[in-house]
């Protein structure tokens, strides 16, 4: 019954030779971390943005068993997918959800990195390549929910073709090339851009994208699948209707991450500038702003101009996204004036923007610093972050409730899906996934106290690491102890070329320095066996 | 550590690299003219050089001494045969013999008109309506309004797209001796019969 790796036998053999020979591949490169306590997400943001690209490629590839690329069958094949095909409403779910999701994810992965100053001084490539695969992640999700060609769906088809064509010069060709001519093309040549070429380039960016410190978390990993599973539950997608050329259309909108587009299109004025012109100027903004940010700090706090710049690209587009939504309710009125947003009034607004998130950005800065102010002032207390713990009868209680939990989600589940019952047991998994997540943490929090030290009165925290410190932006949050973290040499150091040699010191550094176990272990998974053996 | 200058870099080539450059460059040179660059992407499909008939629906050629004054029909232009190719909005195009105050009663080219049927606004399929005080195209989605005579949207959204968005696609028609109608091979370009979906700068 107990697996362990401690026991020699075959297979543990043939596992660690096999971890032996990765030694010579690029995967020993990376220093790959699971944190062994919680950790804020905000750290590893783009990673989790990475393995919901990973759940979009299988389900995206389940889907691609069934889905027919074809003009005519592709809704009625969709519509299959969604009502005959056994599992075929939950993957097309979870492919969807986890589009928007990887959307929502790497636009807050890209704040979080401009905010926290982490996109300059050397980091540039990655910034510049984040903003590449970014603007490839929105085409992404654009081509896929095209290709179910619902009414929807041909009206943004009908949209981005005249788009590309109003392009000054190339446009007409780049029409050609990107959509072929007619409805019949525009659907194969989607779906070939949807599952082959946009993610081919996706991988290869982000090859050049990941940096060398990734953390794996799996409570966090668990909980993104788990919440996108409960959304798929709760809100599935729709089919849309067919399209029908013959047939007006009700009023459709695009998906969320293209409203903001749609309300400069709704002010009918030139469909070049609009489309294609203002969304190319604020990707070409974001581009070069970490070569235009000369401030030598990093926090929000001292950099007042660029976090201005930042609130209002962030309060522009949640204006136009949710402008984008909203229609005229009022249907005794025309169509059209329905839907023109008058551009005087809308440019009106996004003018007003800028000064009052400039006022925003400084009052947020003048609170924040009074706040470090009186911190300074007032005398520290002893304990830093309170910490809840728990003592260890009760967390093997804690777990034994959440795993007959578990047990009864699943049988739940399994009846949903008995029953036809697919949202809920849609719904049910995601909560099963939320509640693995938090048996995870609990069991890792209860393994870190088994291996704690008897407590001792711990040196006050010094001041430099609380403030966001640019130079290690992973490993500072996934180094557990905090102890020892003075000792560690900062990760940043290690060049590639010295990597194995210093990784050796650190390992013999902590074993001089008696470190809890988990430190210890952390290491280990990054650390080669050989090394570990030649230091024992 | 000692901080050592950065090595020189630029201005400094060597003949022989220099002219491994040319070298190199030259040969692609070479070959790039021969190369049909750009030809892989678009689809050839509409590319048609020889003249085809205007076949109606019921499968007989358009014949302008049977074909009735005020009226249309959907014809297939190109025809290919698929049925699923052949239902593409894109290959739909709208037949019109004009009405009479419009010159439709003459027995000649001038009499006809024909358009592709996808709307310029947002491609739905607009359609003639021949009915008295009518006697225009259109669109069911949004209401775009075509002249017949020229295939200029002149109300709704589409007539307020800019040229070339806002006059139809058309293709130039003739008659052979019995009075049959025949299309012109086309010339896919706003300068000429327009791109569907897309328009057609109108000549005046």
């Amino acid at each position: 019954m107990v697996v362990s790796l401690e026991r020699e036998n075959s297979l543990v053999r043939f596992l660690r030779w096999i971890y032996a020979g990765l030694e010579r591949t690029i995967f020993m490169g990376l220093k790959f971390t699971i944190p062994g306590r919680f950790v804020s997400p905000l750290g590893f943001l783009g990673m989790l943005t990475f393995v919901l690209f990973i759940i979009l490629g299988i389900t995206g590839a389940l889907l691609m068993l069934f889905y027919e690329p074809e003009l005519d069958r592709a809704w009625k094949s969709v519509q299959t997918i969604n009502d005959v095909i056994p599992y075929g409403f939950h993957i097309r779910n979870i492919h969807y959800h986890a589009s928007n999701a990887m959307v929502m994810l790497a636009l807050l992965h890209m704040y979080y990195q401009y905010f926290s100053g982490r996109y300059k001084i050397r980091n540039e490539i990655l910034w510049v390549t984040g903003i590449i695969l970014g603007v490839l992640t929105i085409l992404e999700a654009f081509t896929g929910y095209d290709i179910i060609f619902s009414e929807r769906a041909e009206l943004a088809i009908s949209i981005a073709a005249s788009l590309t064509n109003s392009i000054p010069i190339l446009g007409p060709q780049m029409r050609d090339a990107f959509f072929g001519g007619g409805f019949h093309d525009f659907v194969l040549r989607f779906y070939a851009f949807h599952v082959f070429f946009l993610p081919i380039f996706l991988l290869g960016l982000m090859v050049v994208h990941f940096p060398r410190f990734l953390v794996f978390d799996v409570p966090m990993v668990m909980a993104i699948s788990g919440a996108i599973m409960l959304t798929g539950g709760v809100f599935p997608v729709d089919l849309g209707t067919r399209f029908d050329p013959s047939t007006p259309p009700g009023i459709t909108v695009p998906e969320w991450y293209l409203t903001g587009l749609y309300a400069f299109l709704r002010t009918m004025y030139d469909k070049f500038v609009t489309g294609v012109a203002w969304p190319g100027l604020f990707i070409f903004a974001l581009l070069v702003i970490p070569f235009v940010d000369r401030y030598k700090k990093f926090s929000w706090k001292d950099r007042p101009l660029i976090t201005a710049i930042g609130i209002t690209s962030i309060a522009q587009i949640i204006v136009t996204t949710y402008w984008g939504f909203y229609i005229d309710p009022d249907i005794k009125k025309a169509l059209l004036e329905r839907l023109v947003i008058d551009p005087i009034f809308f440019y009106l607004v996004m003018l007003l923007l800028v000064p009052l998130s400039f006022g925003f950005t400084y009052m947020m800065i003048k609170l924040a610093k009074n706040a470090e102010a009186n911190a300074k002032l007032k005398p520290k207390k002893p304990g830093g972050k309170s910490s809840i713990n728990l003592p260890q009868k009760w967390i093997y209680i804690i777990f034994i409730v959440l795993l007959a939990f578990q047990v009864y989600l699943n049988i739940s589940a399994y009846y949903a899906v008995l029953n036809g019952m697919k949202n809920l047991s849609l719904f049910i998994i995601g909560i099963i996934m939320l509640v693995f997540a938090g048996m995870f943490h609990i069991y890792r929090h209860g393994r870190s106290m088994a291996k704690a030290p008897p407590p001792q009165a711990r040196p006050s925290v010094p001041p430099t690491t609380a403030k966001p410190s640019p130079l290690p932006p992973k490993p500072a949050a996934t180094v557990p102890s905090t102890t020892e973290r003075p000792l560690s040499p900062p990760p940043i150091q290690k060049s590639t070329a010295s990597q194995s040699s210093s990784q050796t010191s650190q390992s013999r550094q902590t074993s001089r320095g008696s470190l809890p176990g988990e430190t210890k272990a952390s290491n280990a998974d990054s650390v080669p066996s050989t090394t570990k053996e030649r230091d024992s | 550590m000692t901080q050592q200058t950065p090595p020189n870099r630029g201005g400094k080539v060597s003949r022989r690299d220099f002219l491994k450059l040319m070298a190199a460059a030259g040969t692609v040179m070479t070959f790039v003219p021969f190369v049909d660059w750009g030809k892989f992407l678009p689809n050839p499909a509409g590319n048609v050089s020889a003249r085809a008939k205007v076949e109606l629906p019921n499968g007989t050629q358009a014949n302008a001494k049977t074909f009735p004054v005020n009226s249309s029909q959907a014809v297939i232009y190109p025809k290919t045969g698929d049925i699923a190719l052949d239902k593409e909005s894109f290959r739909t195009w709208q037949f019109i013999r004009l009405p009479e105050e419009l010159g439709g009663n003459k027995n000649d080219v001038s009499a006809f008109r024909m358009y592709s049927m996808v709307c310029l606004h947002l491609w739905c399929l607009w359609k003639y309506w021949p009915d008295p005080g009518r006697k225009r195209g259109e669109c069911p989605c949004h209401g775009s309004m075509y002249d017949p005579l020229t295939g200029q949207a002149f109300a709704g959204p589409a007539s307020l797209q800019a040229p070339p968005s806002n006059v139809l696609a058309r293709l130039d028609l003739e008659l052979d001796n019995d009075e049959n109608l025949w299309i012109k091979p086309p010339n896919w370009s706003p300068n000429g019969n327009g791109i569907v979906g897309y328009g057609r700068f109108l000549r005046t």
